[in-house]
């Protein structure tokens, strides 16, 4: 015990010998280290346990403030009441169908209350409540489902589009210069990327093994508030087991509204004045 | 003839000259959606009812905060704080002010009324897009007082859905087994539970060890392993009835069941001879089908949620990895190929992943892969904890983890916890007593 | 010149790790002297006797259900003694320790309660007289979360049935 105690002290002593030693050598050449370069990971690594990055917070909360600003200052709710029946007309049509189609959901084409009582503890039915509520014109006598209904939607769709081919003629007989400069520049893609980034709140549930893009075109105001959107496949809306489809669109619209005004560029409005954004999920989601 | 080409052209110059700016949006953000949960309206005379019945105060916020809570353990939803609320319960439910619940960020609302009709409990409830100013839906519910809890799960479950657009999990239970006493003589018992942890109750006394108690998914039936006179079998129990039996009759130790998907056939572990191989009994006609045949330790199977499909775990290449192979027992493959030791393969309901424990210097992680055993995820890492449940979505998973014990054995624990599928949401599912070994059941409404 | 300076560095620092590692195992080892070879419990805290020189239980290896030199050893006295009391019949109760999933440890317990048996039988005991109990990781004898406790509680106890 004792032997190996002095063994021991006196290769600690070596040991601090030689450190001491060495060490004012190492001093001497100071390691050229490079600038440290930050990285965001974007990819989520094999263990996943830290918060999602904190830069979509910041653009969050810088949103937030924006739009604090903007309710003060514009304070629309007619406005924002007009927009919506225009805009979101198609796709709450739909929404109504798909609802009405769901069998666990019964429908009251007479708009009575239903009533469904179970005596057994266990279980209860869901009934649908009577529409009292229901403030909005255009939901009225588009209770049944009626499949030639979505082929006017879509017939409605290609005159739309079709208008808009219109007008942007006319642009480019006014502006054919900048015509030929289409496109966002990249810094200008980056912004308004991130701020939409900051703005989308993914349905978690999705899978993320289905191709589930949503195209939203947009027509956007010089400040960059957005005076329509349009869902490009809105049929999908409407068929059945594509309840996922129509829940990320439904998130993608939300984004939009909640980014508003849009951080576009502060020149060039004819570029820009429709935008289409692919909303995405799966990179996010396959995590 | 000019006509059509000048149409043609007409329609052929402004897309070639001016083709819509398109930006893609491939991230957003993993933040919970703010929505708020409006306190159920009630009208005097109705909440003096329920007052009366279900010692309750006021059950509209009773049952709201049952969905609060719900969609904030969910991870995927963020309750904002009632205080802010500008508008009242009964207004907000019968035409709320968008303009008031967007001011605080809320994106959705909840709104609804309770009612006493005939010693009934009647409960509507909307949920509202309050960024595109629209209803999404609407439904009520009739029952009885007392099932006032499950009232919350359900209103949780349809408001998930409608969100997310997969189903929820919030009205189902757990079952588990219950720990006391010293870690060397652990008395053990069943208890379940609704899935936020209230109604907690014993199924079993304690007189006899249990552990591994796995739900049926198509009934209320339960299958676990008893030392019922110290012979450790495979029972059969039914939660409704209290009814036990025992699966089988086999020579030895049956250990690891778990219940096909359509509840008909109970899979599990016989132990002989030094090597264990997997059996199925049909609960139907008790007929016994031997599934592998290997001298290795083959055990805690699982089917896929179609039944064509058998994952398990197997020490056959010397150490614990996980194979996949058809219910009858043929084309066994492996899939675990990470360092380390896996086991308690769990099939996902929804079918695309494998839930497992893995083993790895000296810590213990929960992980999901592929059904091929690719894409391998790890969820979160321990000392120890294992046996991975999945939520009837496919979503989230419930384990237990147990703790280091100090120098002097003493400051041991058995905690149940759940983390959703991104490894972000992770919490401890709080019971009266330590647990293990829990199970999640169906969802008991459809 | 200078490659011949790190050379010498290097050796140094090497000398130094060396120095240190030999501290760090000596100690360690004495720590569990005499309680453990590899990772096989050879101490004797925990035995208990089935008659004189009759110890109860064997221990293993992590992972593994291979009987060691001593163990053979125990089970030889083990049978020795069955055989001067055929009237007893023994429950072999095979034990793993905390470090493996609930399931695969029952059947580790099994596979290591069945290699003393087959000892046993291989000495003359009629498997009439043996029942093979395993009991996973349930049943530890030493509640602690180190490699000692571990060792001792990954045995197979001898226990009398009758």
């Amino acid at each position: 015990m004792n032997r190996s105690l002095i063994i021991s002290s006196v290769l600690h002593a070596l040991l601090i010998f030689i450190t001491a030693m060495s060490l004012p050598f190492l001093a001497k050449k100071p390691l050229d280290i490079p600038p440290i370069v930050s990285v965001e990971l974007i990819q989520i690594a094999e263990k996943t346990n830290i918060p999602f990055a904190p830069k979509a917070k910041k653009i969050i909360e810088k949103v937030k403030e924006k739009e604090k600003k903007l309710v003060s200052e514009q304070a629309p709710p007619k406005k924002i009441e007009k927009t919506k029946t225009k805009t979101v007309l198609a796709p709450d049509q739909n929404n109504k169908k798909i609802e009405n189609e769901t069998p666990e959901a019964i429908p009251l084409p007479d708009k009575t209350l239903k009533k469904v009582e179970t005596k057994e503890e266990k279980k209860q039915n869901p009934e649908k409540v009577d529409d009292e509520v229901k403030q909005v014109s255009e939901f009225e006598k588009k209770d049944l489902f009626d499949p030639n209904n979505i082929a006017a939607l879509i017939d409605k769709s290609k005159e739309e589009s079709a208008e808009v081919l219109k007008t942007n003629d006319d642009i480019t007989q006014d502006q054919e210069r900048n015509v030929e400069n289409t496109g966002l520049t990249l810094s200008e893609e980056d912004a308004l990327k991130a701020q939409i980034f900051g703005c989308w709140s993914i349905p978690l549930g999705l899978p993320y093994n289905e191709n589930l893009l949503v195209r939203i075109k947009l027509k956007l105001k010089p400040d960059g508030t957005v005076s329509k959107t349009e869902i490009l496949d809105h049929a999908r809306m409407n068929k059945p087991g594509q309840g996922f489809y129509k829940v990320l669109a439904e998130s993608a619209l939300r984004a939009v509204k909640l980014c508003q005004p849009l951080r576009v560029p502060t020149t060039g409005y004819e570029r820009w004045k429709e935008l289409q954004l692919n909303f995405d999920a799966r990179e996010m989601l396959e995590g | 003839m000019t006509k059509k080409i000048l149409i043609l052209l007409f329609i052929l110059i402004p897309i070639k000259a001016n083709a819509l700016i398109e930006v893609d949006i491939t991230r957003g953000n993993l933040n919970p959606l703010p929505l708020a949960v409006s306190p159920l309206s009630i009208d005097e005379e109705s909440r003096k009812g329920f007052e009366k019945i279900l010692k309750k105060e006021n059950i509209g916020s009773e049952i709201s905060n049952i969905v609060e809570n719900n969609l904030r353990t969910s991870g995927l939803f963020n309750p904002l704080d009632k205080k802010a609320f500008l508008q009242a319960p009964d207004i907000a439910n019968l035409k709320p002010r968008f303009e008031d619940w967007n001011l605080i960020k809320a994106q959705a609302l909840i709104t609804g009324k309770v009612n006493y009709v005939d010693d009934k409990l009647r409960v509507e409830f909307r949920l509202w897009d309050v960024l595109a100013a629209k209803e999404m839906m609407a439904l009520a519910f009739t029952t009885v007082p007392n099932n006032w809890r499950r009232v919350g799960h359900i209103i949780s479950d349809k408001v998930y859905e409608r969100l997310t657009g997969e189903k929820g999990y919030f009205d189902t239970r757990i079952i588990y087994v219950s720990e006391e006493g010293p870690k060397t003589q652990r008395i053990k018992k069943l208890a379940i539970m609704d899935q936020d942890g209230a109604n907690n109750k014993f199924l079993t006394l304690g007189n006899e060890l249990v552990l591994t108690p796995r739900f049926n998914p198509a009934s209320q039936m339960v299958t676990y392993l008893s030392y019922f006179k110290n012979m450790p079998r495979v029972y059969l129990l039914d939660i409704e009835t209290g009814t036990q039996e025992v699966v089988g009759d086999f020579p030895g130790m049956t250990f690891a069941p778990r219940f096909s998907p359509d509840g008909k056939k109970i899979i599990m572990s016989f132990a002989k001879d030094g090597k264990s191989d997997i059996y199925t009994m049909d609960l139907e006609n008790r007929i016994v089908e031997k599934i592998t045949n290997h001298p290795s330790i083959d055990t805690s199977p699982s089917y896929s949620p179609d039944g064509k499909y058998i994952t398990f775990n197997s020490d056959r290449s010397g150490y614990q990895q996980i194979y996949v192979m058809k219910n009858d027992g043929s084309d066994v493959k492996r899939i675990s190929f990470g360092n380390g030791l896996y086991g308690t393969p769990v099939w996902s309901p929804r079918g695309d992943l494998i839930a497992f424990t893995k083993l790895h210097k000296g810590k213990f992680y929960i992980g999901v892969m592929r059904t091929d055993g690719s894409g391998e995820r790890l969820l979160t890492e321990n000392y120890y904890q294992e046996a991975p449940s999945w939520s009837p979505n496919g979503r989230v998973l419930i384990f237990y983890r147990e703790t280091k014990t100090n120098s002097k054995g003493e400051g041991f624990s058995a905690k149940l916890w759940s983390i959703d599928l991104t490894g972000y949401n992770e919490r401890e599912i709080k019971t009266p007593t330590d647990a293990s070994d829990p199970s999640w059941s169906s969802l008991l409404s459809n | 010149m200078r490659l011949n300076k790190i050379l010498k560095n290097t050796l140094l620092v090497l000398m130094a790790c060396l120095a240190l590692t030999a501290c760090a195992t000596k100690k360690e080892v004495s720590n569990v002297q005499g309680q453990m070879q590899g990772d096989v419990y050879t101490g004797t805290d925990t035995v208990e006797y089935l008659a004189d020189g009759v110890p109860d239980r064997v221990f293993f290896a992590t992972n593994e259900s291979i009987l060691t030199t001593a163990s053979r050893e125990t089970l030889r006295a083990q049978a020795g003694w069955l055989r001067k009391n055929p009237s007893i019949n023994v429950v072999l109760e095979g034990h793993a320790d905390e470090r493996g999933t609930r399931e695969y440890n029952l059947a580790l317990g099994e596979r290591r309660a069945n290699a003393a048996k087959d000892y046993l039988m291989t000495y003359g005991i009629s498997s009439d007289r043996i029942t093979v109990l395993s009991y996973g990781k349930e049943r530890p004898v030493d509640s602690g979360s180190n490699p000692l406790a571990w060792s001792k509680n990954r045995r197979s106890v001898t226990v009398k049935a009758n």
